[in-house]
């Protein structure tokens, strides 16, 4: 294979594109602003860890390091989960051990302290400038256009007093000096981005290892319970199909017995009991929809999720609107997943919540579907009282999707599902 | 014969009540769950009792529990269970305490209501009744290598009949031959298994799942 001709590969790679430039700044500064937030609540979760190990020299601090630890934990996730939004995904270790001794030897939290310590202030001080030097060529460039709103005193000093601001061209000269910010800008602000997210993406990782091995032990979790979940849904329908639907074939054998019976010894009781076999032929019939429904609804096959949760809104006894955006459908189980979230969580609010209105909006945006479910009843709920919700949450979690409760005592209760769609 | 049912669905309760009052037994009271039941055993003193196996609260096999509960306060209680379908276990655990008195069924079979009048009245007089499933997955268990394999397969048929609590004159019936002919059959059969003979029919059934039992746990 002939080697490729060195200028052809080198040029691309050289040229001074200065859009491209321009779009990486604009970029880069966005990513200043959003670590401006992180870098303060580093700085907060480094005078807290400060405060904690100053109050451990007096001996009471001790008890306040599992909470220290916890804060900084939460202020990593943060930057963690701001770090995937614009560059490789960094997933978290397990969470901070539980033992004091366990917490204060655990490299990940050793890890995490060194980057509080360089993100509240090295990546504080890189923020700011970055937001200085923009700043700064914004308000010179644009100087000219609005330096006589200024008073006198205040606007002949905008030159950084390289000279006195008394007149256009003065004005202008700082409009040039603008030109100087924003080349400034473009030389350093991108390269600061990516140096203030570099002790994030260093520390903050989880052990090459112990990444996969974690994300594998996540994988296997969501697994167990979809399994679980799979196994809880056979046995219902398997009772339904026993308890429900063999019940009542067996009574219309059992009626008919009688009636055959009745038929030898006296015809005109058998009418009355074929009656009620007859019956019980149909209650059968309308048990065994019930159940097939309770596997797939055919509405979801047939037409779409949104016609699916259109039924189930007018079956629900409390007023349900359904607000629904899925131009692309989603794979099957996906749809299936939704819906059946829905219902569940329109049967709880049925039965526990006193609600008078129920919401459920569904949309689809690039690669997810989310699913809101609001109800103005009387709030309150908990996920660990037994009720659907740990149904909906390992529905949720089987298709490796999020599920949140927001249910404040007094309500309104919100339950949020996202679901990656899979299609 | 003073009856009482115990089975949590509604129209299975009345349907069998129905029943059984237009063959004019004495159904004395239903009950839909396992306390029900036993009350009403204690209150009515009924001859026998037809219960369901899968009842409140969890539905699993608190019918076992509650029938073996109620021999446990009257011994001559005949007890007729009934279920949706043939759990082996179920029939090992009721027969652990003899099989006298003592029926096991599909549902469905009351619905052939002269055989199950007979089984009932088969039970209420001392007797056994399994169902013929029961007996076809316990023959069906046993492995290859044991002496079941030296019967022949009229003999097979007897013993399940047999197994089913049937007695000579009515396997003579189902199987279209002579009273005597079956007595040969079950001659051989106890020969074959190394069984004594006996005319009991409860004693017969005792011996035939005994057996069967043992060889699905040899195996």
């Amino acid at each position: 294979m002939p080697a490729p001709d060195p200028a052809a590969v080198r040029k691309p790679a050289r040229r001074w594109d200065v859009f491209a430039r321009a779009r990486a700044t604009l970029d880069a500064f966005e990513h200043l602003v959003g670590g401006l937030g992180t870098t303060v609540l580093a700085l907060v979760a480094f005078l807290l860890v400060a405060a904690t190990a100053l109050a451990c020299l007096f001996g009471v601090g001790v008890l306040l390091v599992p909470a220290a630890l916890r804060g900084l934990r939460a202020v990593a996730d943060r930057e963690r989960a701001r770090l995937s939004r614009w560059g490789p995904e960094i997933i978290g270790p397990e969470p901070v051990p539980p033992g004091l001794r366990a917490a204060l030897t655990d490299p990940a939290v050793h890890r995490e302290l060194g980057w509080m310590v360089t993100h509240a202030t090295l990546g504080l001080f890189l923020s700011l400038t970055g937001l200085t030097v923009s700043f700064s060529a914004v308000t010179n460039t644009t100087f000219p256009l609005w330096w006589r709103l200024l008073p006198p005193e205040e606007a002949s000093t905008s030159a950084m007093g390289l000279w006195t601001v008394r007149d256009l061209p003065g004005a202008l000269g700082v409009s040039l000096l603008g030109l100087g910010w924003i080349v400034l800008a473009l030389l350093l602000v991108p390269g600061m981005a990516r140096l203030q997210a570099w002790p994030g993406r260093r520390l903050l990782r989880a052990d090459p290892g112990t990444d996969l091995a974690l994300r594998v032990a996540q994988l296997t979790a969501t697994r167990a319970a979809a399994l679980d979940a799979h196994a809880a849904e056979l046995r219902r329908i398997e009772r339904s199909l026993h308890d429900g639907t063999q019940n009542r074939i067996v009574a219309v054998t059992i009626l008919l017995g009688a009636a055959r019976r009745a038929l030898a010894r006296d015809p005109s009781d058998a009418e009355a009991i074929l009656e009620r076999a007859q019956s019980a032929a149909e209650q059968a019939l309308a048990e065994l929809r019930a159940v097939a429904r309770s596997i797939l609804p055919p509405v979801l096959t047939d037409r779409s999720l949104a016609d699916a949760l259109t039924g189930l809104a007018t079956t629900c006894p409390i007023p349900c609107r359904i607000d629904a955006d899925i131009p692309v459908r989603c794979a099957a189980s996906v749809e299936a997943t939704a819906y059946f979230v829905a219902a569940e969580a329109l049967t709880n609010i049925t039965r526990h919540s006193h609600a008078r209105h129920a919401t459920v909006t569904v949309h689809r945006d690039a690669d997810r579907l989310h699913l809101q479910i609001t109800d103005d009843g009387h709030g309150g709920a908990d996920e660990h009282s037994g009720s659907g919700l740990v149904g909906i949450r390992r529905r949720t979690e089987a298709h490796d999707g999020t599920f949140m409760v927001n249910s404040p005592p007094g309500g309104p209760t919100t339950l949020t599902v996202s679901l990656p769609c899979g299609s | 014969m003073r009856i009482v049912i115990a089975e949590d669905d509604p129209l299975l309760r009345e349907g069998l009540a129905l029943l059984l009052r237009a063959e004019s037994l004495d159904v004395v009271a239903t009950a839909a769950d396992p306390d029900g039941f036993l009350a009403a055993v204690d209150a009515h003193r009924p001859d026998v009792a037809i219960v369901d196996v899968r009842m409140p609260p969890t539905h699993t096999d608190e019918g076992i529990v509650a029938a073996v509960e109620a021999r446990r306060r009257r011994p001559d209680l005949a007890v007729l269970v009934l279920s949706a379908y043939v759990e082996q276990a179920f029939a090992t655990e009721l027969l652990a305490q003899g099989s006298s008195r003592l029926g096991y069924l599909l549902k469905e079979r009351v619905g052939r209501v002269e055989e199950f009048l007979s089984a009932l009245h088969r039970v209420a007089g001392g007797g056994t009744a399994i169902d013929p499933d029961v007996v076809a997955q316990l023959l069906t268990r046993s492995r290859p290598d044991t002496r079941l394999d030296r019967l022949s397969p009229r003999e097979r048929d007897v013993l399940a009949l047999m197994a089913e609590g049937l007695g000579n004159t009515a396997i003579a019936e189902r199987l279209f031959v002579t009273d005597g002919a079956v007595h040969k059959h079950i001659r051989s059969i106890f020969a074959k298994l190394d069984l004594a003979p006996t005319d009991r029919a409860d004693r017969r059934v005792t011996a035939v799942l005994h057996y069967l039992e043992d060889a699905h746990r040899r195996a």
